[in-house]
């Protein structure tokens, strides 16, 4: 089942912040992080670059900073491995990650330490020196991260979409993140016991508390994707263009197990032109499902299909199924996409991203931008200049200089990067 | 022994030491006799010396009232309390699939026949307010539906003394929408 998203003729909701606020990260410190032993570095408020060769540890540097932001790595596929190896020697290895932002209300000092026991990993948060849960940290700093993986986003897994678009929202939105670990929490359970009753044959009344559970979690997630998804496509109008000199129009399409189209508005998605010059008027019906529409689908789709999902011990329906889809003119990008394209539409999203942020937040996201310059031509690399805010804080890295116009190096701080440890090249 | 760490048990072994010796026997005895004098009650499913024990055998308390909880510790805090004065049922612990924990694992049949036995006015779902927990109770719930009793739930809600500033949002949502008349 796909469902066409549309752009709507009103934002997605009245930006509340009169002014914005700005955030800038002064000081990072880092303890068996990656490759760095011990690192302390302060950061100018405008343009850091980091220059270094390959495997000196630049883009460890700017995962540090994601990581404090959102909890999570773009890369790591444990946590484990974010301690440096040469610690895991110790009695009780560890790695300590400590950014202070400041505000225009406030200093902020948030502090992540991850400490590797017999069994497990412990992740213990601080905000301000208290004691604080993953929830409370996200969106203390807010973070848009470019690196050359990003192509995968289009090319790879429907996974690796799922979880881009779910760090995102968390950034914008608290009430996700709690969504999301419930929803996973009862999937689990939900899992477990679909797989019992196959084996064991019960009564599957059993299910539903599971299943009520699951709806309600589910929907708020799914509810939240549409919107955003919406949101990140309207602003893609405008920036996907100016990045293929006009001559391209990305659409974005949020492709759930769920029916989504439902029964009283059948044909309205399918048959939605992809031109974007509509009046607004024909998009009616576009508007984001409210997670009450989703809710009712979900709830019944369940029902109807609970003797498969019995029968293969899984559920097999919900946002952990959803994928997210690039259209131009109408042809699948992640399918069919050249490289250059993929590339191309992955930084629009990355910039569009930036945007949704600044709108939804009224914050200036940290713009990281991994080795991402040498990849662009001339002209792709001034658009992603231009779309950088003059108060925002960028921080960048580069194997080497000349790739930057003289002008851009006077307004930077330049760091040199070797084997985990940092000098100054600024006058 | 859950709770005591090599440390706690050597100094414990040393504390027995210096005890006297009618002392020692005393523990010594107690613990000899614990599964010969403990046992389960046939009407509860709760730890105790007798069967029925001694909350069932009560005649002053109100066998109307069955006050349904996961563990025997449960039975123990609501006793703490005072303020209730009806009779318990122990299911020794909650669904959960994730550890292989289903209905028929409970002692949930066990409370449909003692229902059937000793109708009550009034079924008071008191497991914890967790998802095994919350799924625990709707599924009693469920299973007492045809029997035509009174079937409640513990509120859930901001702990006395509290600050709402300080509390989680789940709980203060939970807090908002069980909200009384003043």
């Amino acid at each position: 089942m796909t469902l066409r998203v549309g752009p709507r003729p009103l934002p997605l909701s009245p930006n509340i912040h009169a002014h914005k606020k700005i955030m800038h990260l002064t000081h990072l410190s880092l303890t068996n992080f990656r490759n760095y032993a011990r690192l302390d570095l302060d950061f100018s408020n405008s343009i850091t670059l980091l220059q270094g060769d390959n495997a000196q540890g630049k883009t460890n540097l700017l995962e540090a900073v994601y990581y404090l932001a959102t909890a999570n790595s773009p890369r790591a596929h444990t946590h484990r491995e974010l301690i440096n190896w040469l610690a895991n020697e110790d009695q009780m290895p560890f790695a300590r990650l400590e950014a202070k932002v400041e505000g225009t209300d406030a200093l902020r000092e948030v502090n992540i330490v991850l400490l590797k026991t017999a069994d497990r990993l412990q992740k213990e948060i601080k905000i301000n020196g208290v004691k604080r849960r993953v929830r409370d940290l996200i969106g203390q700093l807010k973070a848009v991260l470019f690196m050359p993986e990003d192509i995968d986003l289009i090319a790879g897994s429907p996974e690796a979409r799922r979880r881009y678009l779910d760090t995102a929202i968390c950034q914008i939105d608290r009430r996700y993140y709690q969504s999301l670990q419930e929803y996973s929490r009862v999937l689990t359970q939900r899992n477990s016991l679909l797989r019992r009753l196959r084996e064991h044959p019960a009564d599957p009344h059993q299910l539903d508390f599971w299943d009520q559970r699951l709806v309600e979690e589910g929907s708020r997630l799914i509810a939240g994707r549409l919107e955003t998804v919406m949101e990140l496509d309207r602003l893609l109008q405008d920036i996907h263009p100016r990045l293929t000199g006009g001559e391209e129009r990305l659409r974005l399409l949020y492709r759930s197990r769920l029916p989504l189209e439902g029964k009283d508005r059948p044909e309205v998605y399918n048959q939605l032109p992809l031109d974007v010059s509509s009046p607004a008027g024909a998009m009616i019906g576009t508007d984001a499902l409210s997670s009450l529409d989703v809710k009712a689908i979900f709830q019944q789709q369940l029902k109807v299909r609970q003797k498969e999902e019995i029968e293969r011990g899984m559920t097999l329906m919900g946002p952990h199924r959803d994928d997210l889809r690039f259209l131009v003119g109408g042809v699948d990008m992640c399918t069919y996409g050249s490289r250059g394209q993929q590339r191309t539409i992955a930084i629009s999203l990355k910039l569009a991203e930036m945007e949704l942020i600044r709108s939804q937040t009224g914050e200036e996201p940290i713009l990281l931008l991994d080795d991402v310059m040498s990849e662009l031509d001339e002209e792709r690399r001034q658009c992603l200049m231009d779309a950088i805010n003059k108060e925002q804080q960028v921080i960048i890295t580069a194997t080497r200089l000349d790739c930057f116009a003289p002008s851009f190096l006077d307004q930077a701080t330049v760091w040199a990067i070797r084997g985990g440890r940092i000098e100054n090249l600024s006058p | 022994m859950p709770g005591i760490g090599p440390k706690t048990a050597s100094r414990l072994t040393f504390y027995l030491l210096r005890s006297s010796r009618e002392q020692v026997q005393a523990l010594a005895d107690a613990i000899g006799q614990l599964h010969n004098k403990v046992v389960t009650c046939s009407m509860c499913f709760n730890i105790a010396e007798t069967s029925p024990c001694a909350i069932c055998g009560d005649a002053q308390r109100d066998g109307s009232l069955i006050c349904v909880v996961e563990e025997p510790l449960d039975v123990l805090a609501i006793e703490r309390t005072r303020a209730y004065d009806g009779l318990y049922h122990v299911l020794h612990g909650a669904i959960s699939p994730l550890e292989g924990v289903g209905p028929e694992d409970l002692k949930i049949a066990e409370l449909m026949q003692r229902l059937r036995r000793h109708p009550a006015e009034e079924v008071i779902l008191a497991t914890n307010p967790n998802l095994e927990g919350e799924s625990t109770a709707m599924y009693v719930s469920q299973q007492l539906a045809p029997l035509g009793v009174r079937v409640t739930r513990l509120a859930h809600g901001l702990p006395m003394g509290a600050d709402l500033e300080y509390a989680d949002e789940v709980t203060l949502t939970r807090a908002l929408e069980g909200r009384r008349e003043m």
